[in-house]
């Protein structure tokens, strides 16, 4: 009677759940195409190692750990519930029955140390969130309230199993002692509990158990909770850890005849953005690591995510229709009035849930991508945002519009005289690409310039600096002069996509012209974007950047350098994120200088490498004001000075600026130095 | 209202000009090319005037050779209906022979209102909306920084020396613009593709007799070079002694 009872109610438990998923899947196809299931290998790789092996949630010390072993022991204790559910509806089902029994009795060691390890991580988590309430959990209408929920559920799991077997056991089960390490001594200390009563306990337990189970279930599509079901999916299909190039922006095609460029709200985002918005666990990881958010800007990527998850549940059963495919209606379709749908249908996430001051605030510094522990990419929204704002409705602070029309105009984005670009160069003896040609000559390597590199006087000085490295090392260089124009990453960076590929384009011709393979540049924004992002226009070369191709030199030992032991210098390196967390160029900085001035130690700063804080001039903020809030490179430069070094260390000429800049506000002599600079300075006499 | 706005496309300003081998013009190789500022400024106050009245139409002219084109598509990106090219191989010096082409073009187009930049920034003349003004019989308003019209009057406001003026006058009419009216739209991508599918009619301009021919161009001389004196508190006592003594301005 009993077995006939649960299923009936598995059933109706599963039919609900099935409802559910089906409703979740059509609202992701109000989204836009995109392709997932290229190069699987790498999917199953990410699937395994951010997935199953937990290494992002891992970061965080003290969380990662406990939430590991709740996901850990949920995927252990799937196994004893699949037992569970089969057994309600086949009386007389157990593993018991169809396992050896020692390993039967594995199992149950495992399912009772998992439940008891869980319990224990449980009441962890149950105190950090009651008690401590650390702040990345607050904030962005997180719903605290809703992981309570789910904790005592998972609590009320394991007790309700490890009772149900303790119950069992008095009745006789008669697995040994030390197959049932938790609910043997359970049983003892119930041990007076009357056959009968213990039959009840059993019953009762057991079908808590399963209930459990079920309400858990059923529960998650309607909770930030969804996570538990999709984020293992959205790890296997997400790019942010490859593959493909890592922190590209999305390829645009710009010859569609689109009413709208980027996005505006969720129809205008791949299916991809929006099953994001239902992995969101709003662990805030991203937003505590977020620069913009930590000096007190209005952006937090956690509530980029949940914006557009709360705009899709918004919109899309106005969109979708109220039927799923029995024809039945969804819950949670729009039952309102006429009225308020159209009033649903005439919101939209930009303007109704994110603003354009959160968006423009952003540094682009991946730091919130890099830490999401189910790969979300926060930073696609906004870049999709973005464009829509320049390209569709041309919104944008006054105070980039004289970058874009100097990016048009003079090919880099402040005002400088394209005749002037090479003038850092003026006695120097460098060759351009055109005048080696004209000598029937091809040089090993194209220096690619940069527009800071080639206006800002402090960054001319790294200029210069690298081109004596390389002439000291005999590498035969050639600069292309004025025939260098900006590459357009700036444009793209702020959603002038139509700029962007304008200018792409044209240095791709240049660079073709000349026959170019290989590209050594000492901006990090120029190595990126002309490694790769260039291919997505057609332009593909060897590039690399100069920290690189100076500790390669370095390494060979092609560099002339000066015999003295040099100063024992401390030094604090500042990682660049378009080097580091956008092409893991971690190491080569570090190394020159060890290998250049051998006798200094190297600090860090408590965040640096995959973890270290932007200068805040990625992502256009370098042209706007910084009105709210800290300054973010003052933010930096505190931390760098905290290092007590006596040299701050960069590797791309707008942490130089931020830097620097930062230094002089807050009064500090301690000088910031390019690494090609450093080198330089230690190149034997007469180079 | 229908309004035209002429508009002329210009170098980049911002750049070391050199003088062409034939003495009589600029050395065009590497400059930049855009619509006049002033020009830019007259097509936004007009997109607004049409914006604001919810009705109405604008429309662009520029005189020259193909090139002027692109100039066109801007402003058929920002937002004007229609463009005319009046073409001829050179733009003359002369604005009189530029105004009667204009004139022809302008005068049974049924215009409410025709706009011009102050002058343009490269020849800075600021004269052919005179010669158009005149040649049509049209009032004239020249450098508008505010502009406003209702019930088919117009009102304009004029800076003047130490203040403003404020000019009122009947419809059709000429005016001239001004900086401080209105910075010009940045044409989103959307404007630039509807812009492909707008019309741009190329006529050949007629051209009044040209009077004025530029003779010779001479860049200005070069500047002597300047003089380090030192650096920090030290240099400034010499400093204080050269300005007195050398340059006589304390
Ligand atoms: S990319 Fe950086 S600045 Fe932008 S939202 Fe992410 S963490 Fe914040
Ligand atoms: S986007 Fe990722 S890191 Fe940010 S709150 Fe959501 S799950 Fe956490």
């Amino acid at each position: 009677m009993s077995h006939v009872a649960f299923a009936f109610v598995l059933t109706l438990a599963l039919a609900f759940f099935s409802y559910n998923a089906q409703r979740l899947v059509r609202y992701l196809r109000i989204g836009n195409g995109d392709v997932r299931l290229n190069d699987v290998p790498r999917r199953v790789w990410n699937l395994l190692v951010i997935g199953i092996a937990q290494t992002k949630i891992l970061r965080d010390p003290v969380a990662g750990p406990l939430h590991a072993m709740v996901f850990w022991g949920f995927l252990v204790l799937q196994v004893g519930a699949l037992e569970i559910l089969v057994g309600g509806v086949i009386p007389g089902f157990s593993y018991a029955a169809i396992l050896p029994a020692p390993l039967h009795w594995l199992f149950l060691i495992s399912q009772e140390l998992t439940a008891a390890a869980v319990l224990a991580a449980v009441a962890f988590l149950l105190h950090r969130r009651i008690v401590v309430r650390p702040k990345r959990l607050q904030g962005d209408g997180v719903h605290s309230g809703d992981a309570i929920f789910i904790l005592g559920l998972i609590a009320g799991l394991m007790v309700t199993l490890l009772v149900t077997a303790a119950a069992e056991r008095i009745l006789g089960s008669g697995y040994p002692l030390m197959a049932q390490p938790v609910s043997a001594p359970l049983a003892a200390a119930l041990g007076w509990l009357s056959p009968g009563a213990a039959h009840v306990v059993r019953e009762v337990s057991w079908w808590l158990h399963a209930l459990l189970i079920l309400t858990f279930l059923n529960y998650l599509p309607y909770s930030k909770h969804l996570h538990v079901i999709v984020s293992l999916p959205n790890t296997f299909l997400s790019s942010t850890s490859g593959p493909g190039t890592v922190g590209a922006m999305k390829p645009m095609d710009l010859e569609t005849e689109a009413e709208v460029f980027g996005a505006a709200d969720v129809t205008h985002l791949s299916w991809k953005n929006l099953l994001d918005g239902y992995t969101c666990t709003e662990c805030g990881r991203c937003t505590s690591v977020c620069p913009a958010n930590l000096t007190g800007k209005l952006l937090s990527p956690r509530k980029i995510v949940v914006n557009t998850r709360q705009r899709l549940m918004e919109v899309a059963p106005a969109l979708v229709g109220g039927d799923d495919v029995f024809g039945m209606p969804f819950i949670g379709a729009s039952t309102g009035t006429a009225e308020s749908t159209a009033a649903i249908l005439e919101h939209r996430l930009l303007d109704n849930f994110i603003t354009e001051e959160e968006l423009w605030a952003c540094t682009s510094c991946r730091a919130c991508v890099y830490e999401c522990p189910v790969s979300i990419d926060q930073l696609e929204i906004i870049n999709e945002l973005r464009r829509n704002l320049v390209l569709t409705e041309s919104r944008f602070p006054e105070e980039i519009l004289p970058a874009f029309e100097a990016m048009e105009r003079n090919g880099s984005p402040w005002a400088f005289q394209p005749a002037e670009r090479a003038k850092w160069a003026e006695g120097l003896d460098i060759p351009t690409m055109a005048e080696m040609q004209e000598r029937g000559e091809r040089p090993d390597i194209l220096f690619w310039v940069g527009c800071m590199g080639s206006f800002d006087d402090r960054a001319k000085k790294t200029t210069v600096a690298f081109s004596r490295i390389l002439k000291a090392a005999g590498v035969r260089f050639a600069i292309l002069g004025q025939e260098e124009s900006c590459n357009g990453d700036p444009a793209r960076r702020m959603g002038n996509e139509y700029l962007y590929q304008t200018l792409a384009t044209q240095a791709i011709e240049t660079l073709d012209r000349y026959e170019v393979a290989t590209i050594v540049t000492s901006c990090p924004h120029c190595f990126h974007q002309i490694g790769n992002e260039f291919p997505q226009l057609g332009g593909n070369y060897e590039v690399i950047h100069h920290s690189t191709y100076i500790e390669r030199l370095l390494a060979d030992a092609r560099v002339p350098l000066r015999t003295d032991e040099g100063e024992k210098l401390v030094m604090a390196y500042h990682d660049s994120c378009y080097l580091g967390r956008y092409n893991e160029v971690y190491d080569a900085p570090r190394q020159a200088l060890k290998r250049a001035l051998p006798v200094m130690t190297l600090v860090e700063a408590p965040r640096s490498r995959d973890n270290g804080l932007c200068c805040g001039a990625g992502g256009g903020r370098m042209w706007m004001e910084e009105r709210v809030g800290e300054r973010i490179n003052v933010e930096r430069k505190k931390e760098m000075l905290a290092t007590g070094a006596d040299v701050v260390a960069v590797a791309c000429p707008f942490c130089m600026t931020m830097l620097a800049d930062a230094g002089a506000k807050l009064g500090s002599t301690v000088p910031v130095y390019d690494i090609a600079e450093v080198v330089a300075d230690r190149l034997a006499d007469g180079h | 209202m229908k309004i035209a706005v002429c508009i002329k496309r210009v170098p980049e300003m911002d750049v070391t000009f050199k003088i062409a081998p034939t003495g009589k013009a600029v050395d065009e190789t590497g400059l930049k090319w855009d619509m006049s500022d002033f020009d830019g400024y007259a097509v936004e106050a007009a997109l607004q005037l049409t914006e604001k009245a919810g009705t109405g139409e604008v429309h662009v002219i520029s005189l020259g050779p193909d090139v002027v084109q692109e100039t066109l598509r801007k402003a058929l990106s920002m937002g004007v209906a229609k463009a005319v090219q009046l073409k001829c191989d050179t733009v003359p010096f002369d604005a009189y022979a530029i105004g009667t082409a204009l004139a022809a073009e302008l005068k049974d187009g049924g215009y409410d209102l025709i706009m011009f930049g102050k002058m343009s920034i490269d020849g800075a003349n600021g004269v052919t909306q005179f010669v158009v003004a005149e040649l049509l019989g049209l009032p004239l308003v020249h450098a508008c920084s505010k502009l406003e019209i209702a019930d088919g009057k117009g009102s304009a406001r004029r800076e003047i020396e130490g203040g403003g003026e404020l000019v009122s006058f009947a419809l059709p009419a000429i005016v001239s613009i001004d900086e401080g009216i209105a910075r010009p739209r940045y044409p989103s991508l959307k404007g630039i593709m509807a812009a492909k599918r707008k019309p741009l009619e190329v006529r050949p301009a007629q051209l009044g007799e040209v009077r004025l021919t530029i003779e010779t161009m001479e860049l200005p001389p070069p500047r002597a070079a300047g003089r380090i004196i030192g650096e920090g508190a030290a240099a400034v006592p010499e400093l204080v002694a050269l300005l007195q003594n050398e340059a006589k301005v304390l």
